[in-house]
Formats: structure tokens, C-alpha cells, sequence
């Protein structure tokens, strides 16, 4: 852990709506997370986590307070500069993996490099070298709906790390898997966070999967519950 | 990257392959039409122009005022007379040919064959006038011409009807009872713009005509070509002084006779054809704005499907001029393919079209270019807005579509 953490919320209020409508999603939230760090995000539905994820990976901004990524002021960048920031420095991971359907896996692994202008050969050859990382060579040209759930989750994945970015943005990333798949998907995570030192924020409703970051943050009404190392949150 | 993007976008045309068709359907059309009116309309032009000009260039053509509409209510137009163009002979400079002329449809028999024909009676100035050849034989001689006897010239149809491939010169044939002998053949000269076949003539000398054939001393025409320095617009109104002189017309008095400028008339229905060619272009023009709309229908559509597409894109770091060029480059893709399908069904249209009409089958690639250019400027006009809305998206929102 060195100098200023990677995510950093300072007083974060996100808010949606007018009036008697007004919701609070965010109200004024606190929280560090320094470089390297794998966390779990848990809360019941509705209670802000989904925002603070979505605020989290730059896809959104907060309406007050401050929101810094690599000590930059992300919540005021524009839409484009945005952009360039998830480009470069932050991998998602979705529940639905979100492949593009009828692209084989290495021609998805390779989308975040075609808007990075990487040319073409090297493109492949960083995708190819990202599939093996997960453990999928040989279905490189694969499409979506010739793989499992487990393998597609492992392209998406690929697709996350095939840029080398800072941060890892899992949103429940076993949630259409089976138990077994579930394990194989986080003992990926887990390693990608010690080899790589991919910092890794995942909202995950089950504590055996949040089990396997080393610190778990609960959110209720807007606020953060409870924020704790693992191993305590376990006992 | 924009290699990168017309691949995707190529395959995209590809995956919803008839969904494509259906689109480029309305491009096609309308391409196909544009070029097909455009081609054929140019080579009617020519076709009118080639016509009238067979007619004789720098022709004038009087006829008697008779011709001439509905104001003859009055008085009975006097009819032309050989000494209207003998006036005209003496007192006309700058004239290269002047005769007189005066046709009948006739039944021409020979041997067990007939056939109707347009019999004129002329002098040999007649050819000069309308720029004729003899393909074999000789024009009537001057003596022949006066006395009016029975020899005559004949068109290539009527020598086909009569004489197959062989030489009719010398035979005699029987035009209306009367025996004249053929003494030479015709150069043809085809049908004319309005379908009348101009090789089905005979030419005799204008007295033998008037005895035989007409039984009066009228002639039709006068036929007026002009010399080399001399244009038809000029000459036009000296052949007007000439004969109002001639036949007396009192100087407040309307004209008793009717001058066509055969050249003026060329122009004028080349460019009565190109009017017609440019709005019949314009209507086809309107269904490529129908098609555009397609196209414009048709990617608002695949924009909606694929919001999800657009949602992992912008969230994997898809600037927004990434998304639209994406689907720019696909509504012209679409819209170019529909061009060049359109292009080479229009001109095998007007290449049929040209057959069976007979004209000249002139493709401009002036034109061609054009459809091009106009067919992907619509793919990109009308998928400007499609592509503007899928760009804009919310990453959040498109990433929760389903």
C-alpha cells in the first residue's frame, strides 16, 4: 500500500429525482480503497452498492461530493475523458457477461484494444496471451454460445485484464453460476489479484464468495454498515 | 480502425442477410430507376436529334397555310404552287437547294408484289435539299423533270418489297396504274423518332406526279436547304419576303403559308426530351428518398437490438464518435452496396431498353458516379440520427437493456 489510495470517496451523495420523488442512493459516503486491494461489496438490494459500483468504474458521477481515481477528480471529468480513463485503466466484469454475441472469444478479448488503436497483430497476439491466462486456449475462436457459462465468464474475464488496467470492476460474477464454476471463477480472481496486483471491488450478494476478498464493505440506505477485513467479517 | 469498422460493419449487413436485402430493396430500386430513366432519356435525345437531322440539315420547310390550325375557318388557304418556288429560285440568295414537292400514299405494284407507299413528285433538287444519295443509278435529269416522264427513284424498302438484295435499277414498276421505269436507288435512311419508316418512298418527276398520279397542280412542300454561311434563322425570313411577294399577301395580311426550321424543331424536341428525362429522373429520385427513410427505419431498429452491444462498447471504453462512425459506416455500407446493385440493374435495364427501342444506349458515368455518391451520402444522411442516438447512450442504462 503506498501513498494515496486508487479509489477514494469524499463525502459522495448520489441522488435521483425531484422532489417528494427524491432518492438518496448515496447520502455523503467515506471510503478508501488503496492499490491492490481485493474487495467485496455487499448490501440488500437498493441499498446504494450498485451506484457506488457504478461511480466505482466512471460510468457514472456523483451529484455531490468528490470521487477520485489515481488521485484524479473522475466525478468531473466529461463523458469522453471518461471514456479514456475505463479505457485505459479499468476491467468489467458482468453477471450476464455481457459477451457480444456471434464474435468469437478472441475477437471479444480484443474490443478494448480496438478503441485503445492497438494494431492488429498485436491485438491478437495480447488477446491470445490473455485466453491462455484464464485458461481458455484453444477455444480462442470459439463464439459465445459454443462455450459454458464457466468459459464465457473466463473470455469476459480476459477481456477485463487483455488491457493491464488497475481495476477490476465485478458485478456478482458468479451469479449464473453453479457452485462448483463459482469457485474456479473466484479462484481466477484471486489469483489475478496476487500475481498482478489487480485491484478488485466485487458486489456479490453470497458471503461465500465475498469470503475470498480480504475485506468486505456492507452498504445499507446510502450509507456504509459495516467495512472490515475478511477474516474478521468470517467470524 | 476504419478497416476495422467496415469489417464489422459488412458482417453486420451479413447476419441479418435477408433483413439487409429488404433494406437495400428501396436503394436499389431507386438507384435503378435514376440510372435507367437517366440513360435511356439521353439516348432518346440522341436518337430525336440523329431523326431530324436525317430530315436534312439547315432544312426549311414551307407548306401551304392550310396545315396550320384552326383560323382557316375563314378563308380556304390558297394551296402552294410551282411558281411560288420558282419565285423563290430567282429571288432567294443564300439558299443551297430549293424544291418543290408534293407526296401521296399510293399502291406500287410489281410483278405479283404490292405494297402502299409514299409516292413524291419532285424535281432533282429534292435530294440536294434533303441530303439524299443515290446508292446506285442517277437523280432525274433536267429534261426528264420538266416533262414529266415516267421514271422514278425508290427507297430501300421498297426495294426490299420488290427486288430482294437484287438491283432494281432499269425494271419498271407500276405506281397507280401508271408504268415508270426505276432508275436509281435510294440511301436509307431507317425510321424516323415517331415510327414512320422513311425508306418506304418513291420519287417521279413532280409533273408526272401532278398528270398521273394527283391529278391537280399542287404541290405540298417547298423545301429550302440553306448554304454553308447562311443559318436557317436568317434565311427564314427572306423566304417569308420572298413569298409573301410572290402570292401577294397584303402587308397587314397573315402569312398563307407555314415555314419550319427543321433545325430550330430538332432543338426543340431534344430538349422537350431532356426535360422529360430530368423529371422522370426527379420522380425516380424520389424513391431513393424512400429508400433512405428504409435505411433510417432499419437502423433505428438495429440500434435498439443491439443497445446492449453499445452499453459493453461505451463501458469498455467506446468514445462516442466510436459508436457512430460504427453505425454510420454501417447505414453507408448498406446504403453503397444498395447503390452498386442498383447501378448495374438500371443499366441493364437501359441496355434492354436500348434494344428493343432502338436508341443509342449511352451510359454517362457522370451519372453512374453520382448514384454513387448520392447512394452513400443518403446512408449516411438518414443514418446519421440512428447512429447519433445509439451514441448517446447511457452505458448504465444500455448495459440494463435487455
Amino acid at each position: 500500500m503506498r501513498g494515496a489510495p486508487l479509489i477514494n470517496f469524499d463525502k459522495v451523495w448520489k441522488t435521483y429525482g425531484v422532489g417528494e420523488a427524491r432518492v438518496n442512493a448515496l447520502a455523503g459516503i467515506d471510503l478508501a480503497i488503496p492499490r491492490g486491494e481485493f474487495v467485496a461489496i455487499m448490501g440488500p438490494s437498493g441499498s446504494g452498492k450498485s451506484t457506488a459500483m457504478n461511480i466505482v468504474g466512471c460510468l457514472d458521477t456523483p451529484t455531490a461530493g468528490t470521487y477520485s481515481f489515481m488521485g484524479v477528480d473522475a466525478g468531473r471529468l466529461d463523458r469522453s475523458r471518461r471514456a479514456t480513463l475505463r479505457n485505459l485503466h479499468i476491467g468489467f466484469v458482468f453477471q450476464g457477461y455481457n459477451l457480444l454475441p456471434r464474435t468469437t472469444a478472441v475477437e471479444n478479448v480484443e474490443l478494448p484494444l480496438i478503441y485503445r488503436g492497438v494494431a492488429h497483430s498485436e491485438r491478437r497476439q495480447l488477446a491470445m496471451q490473455a485466453l491462455a491466462e484464464v485458461g481458455l486456449t484453444g477455444r480462442e475462436h470459439h463464439t459465445p454460445a459454443e462455450l459454458s457459462g464457466g468459459q464465457q465468464q473466463r473470455v469476459a474475464i480476459a477481456r477485463a485484464i487483455v488491457s493491464r488496467p488497475t481495476l477490476l470492476v465485478a458485478d456478482e460474477p458468479t451469479g449464473n453460476l453453479d457452485t462448483a464454476r463459482s469457485h474456479e471463477i473466484m479462484d481466477l480472481l484471486t489469483r489475478l489479484n496476487q500475481e498482478l496486483g489487480l485491484t478488485i471491488v466485487m458486489v456479490t450478494h453470497e458471503p461465500d464468495i465475498a469470503a475470498y476478498a480480504s475485506r468486505t464493505i456492507r452498504f445499507l440506505d446510502g450509507h456504509v454498515a459495516s467495512d472490515a477485513k475478511t477474516a474478521e467479517a468470517a467470524l | 480502425m476504419i478497416w476495422e469498422t467496415i469489417r464489422l460493419a459488412l458482417r453486420s449487413v451479413r447476419r441479418n442477410a435477408l433483413r439487409s436485402f429488404l433494406t437495400l430493396l428501396g436503394i436499389v430500386i431507386g438507384v435503378a430507376a435514376v440510372i435507367a430513366m437517366l440513360t435511356i432519356g439521353s439516348g432518346t435525345t440522341q436518337k430525336v436529334k440523329a431523326d431530324i437531322s436525317k430530315l436534312g440539315s439547315n432544312l426549311l420547310v414551307v407548306r401551304s397555310g392550310r396545315f396550320n390550325g384552326p383560323r382557316s375557318s375563314d378563308s380556304v388557304a390558297r394551296p402552294l404552287e410551282e411558281k411560288d418556288a420558282e419565285a423563290l429560285s430567282r429571288q432567294l440568295s443564300g439558299a443551297r437547294a430549293i424544291s418543290p414537292a408534293a407526296q401521296k400514299q399510293v399502291r406500287a405494284v410489281f410483278g405479283t408484289e404490292s405494297l402502299v407507299t409514299s409516292v413524291t413528285g419532285t424535281d432533282s433538287a429534292f435530294l440536294d435539299a434533303r441530303d439524299w444519295k443515290i446508292l446506285s443509278g442517277r437523280p432525274f435529269s433536267e429534261s426528264e423533270t420538266r416533262s414529266g416522264t415516267g421514271v422514278c427513284l425508290i427507297g430501300e424498302t421498297v426495294r426490299q418489297q420488290f427486288f430482294g438484295a437484287g438491283d432494281p435499277v432499269g425494271e419498271a414498276i407500276r405506281v397507280n396504274r401508271m408504268s415508270c421505269q426505276v432508275i436509281g436507288l435510294l440511301e436509307a435512311k431507317g425510321y424516323t423518332g415517331f415510327g414512320q419508316d422513311q425508306d418506304n418512298v418513291v420519287l417521279m418527276p413532280l409533273h408526272a406526279f401532278q398528270r398521273r398520279i394527283a391529278g391537280n397542280r399542287n404541290i405540298d412542300n417547298i423545301y429550302v436547304s440553306a448554304d454553308e454561311t447562311t443559318p436557317t434563322s436568317v434565311l427564314l425570313p427572306r423566304v417569308e419576303g420572298v413569298l409573301r411577294d410572290a402570292r401577294r399577301v397584303p402587308p397587314d395580311g397573315e402569312n398563307d403559308f407555314d415555314i419550319r426550321d427543321m433545325t430550330q424543331i430538332a432543338d426543340t424536341m431534344a430538349s422537350a426530351t431532356a426535360t422529360m428525362t430530368g423529371m422522370l429522373g426527379a420522380v425516380a429520385g424520389v424513391s431513393l428518398l424512400v429508400g433512405g427513410i428504409g435505411i433510417m427505419n432499419i437502423m433505428l431498429v438495429s440500434v435498439t437490438e443491439r443497445t446492449r452491444e453499445i452499453g459493453i462498447r461505451l463501458a469498455i471504453g467506446a468514445h462516442e464518435r466510436h459508436i457512430l462512425i460504427q453505425f454510420l459506416v454501417e447505414a453507408t455500407v448498406l446504403s453503397l452496396l444498395g447503390g452498386i446493385i442498383g447501378i448495374l440493374l438500371g443499366l441493364s435495364l437501359a441496355g434492354l431498353a436500348a434494344v428493343t427501342m432502338s436508341i443509342p444506349f449511352s451510359p454517362s458515368p457522370a451519372v453512374i458516379l453520382l448514384a454513387v455518391g448520392f447512394s452513400a451520402l443518403i446512408g449516411m444522411v438518414f443514418g446519421f440520427f440512428p447512429a447519433l442516438r445509439g451514441a448517446r447512450l447511457d452505458p448504465i442504462e444500455a448495459l440494463r437493456h435487455e
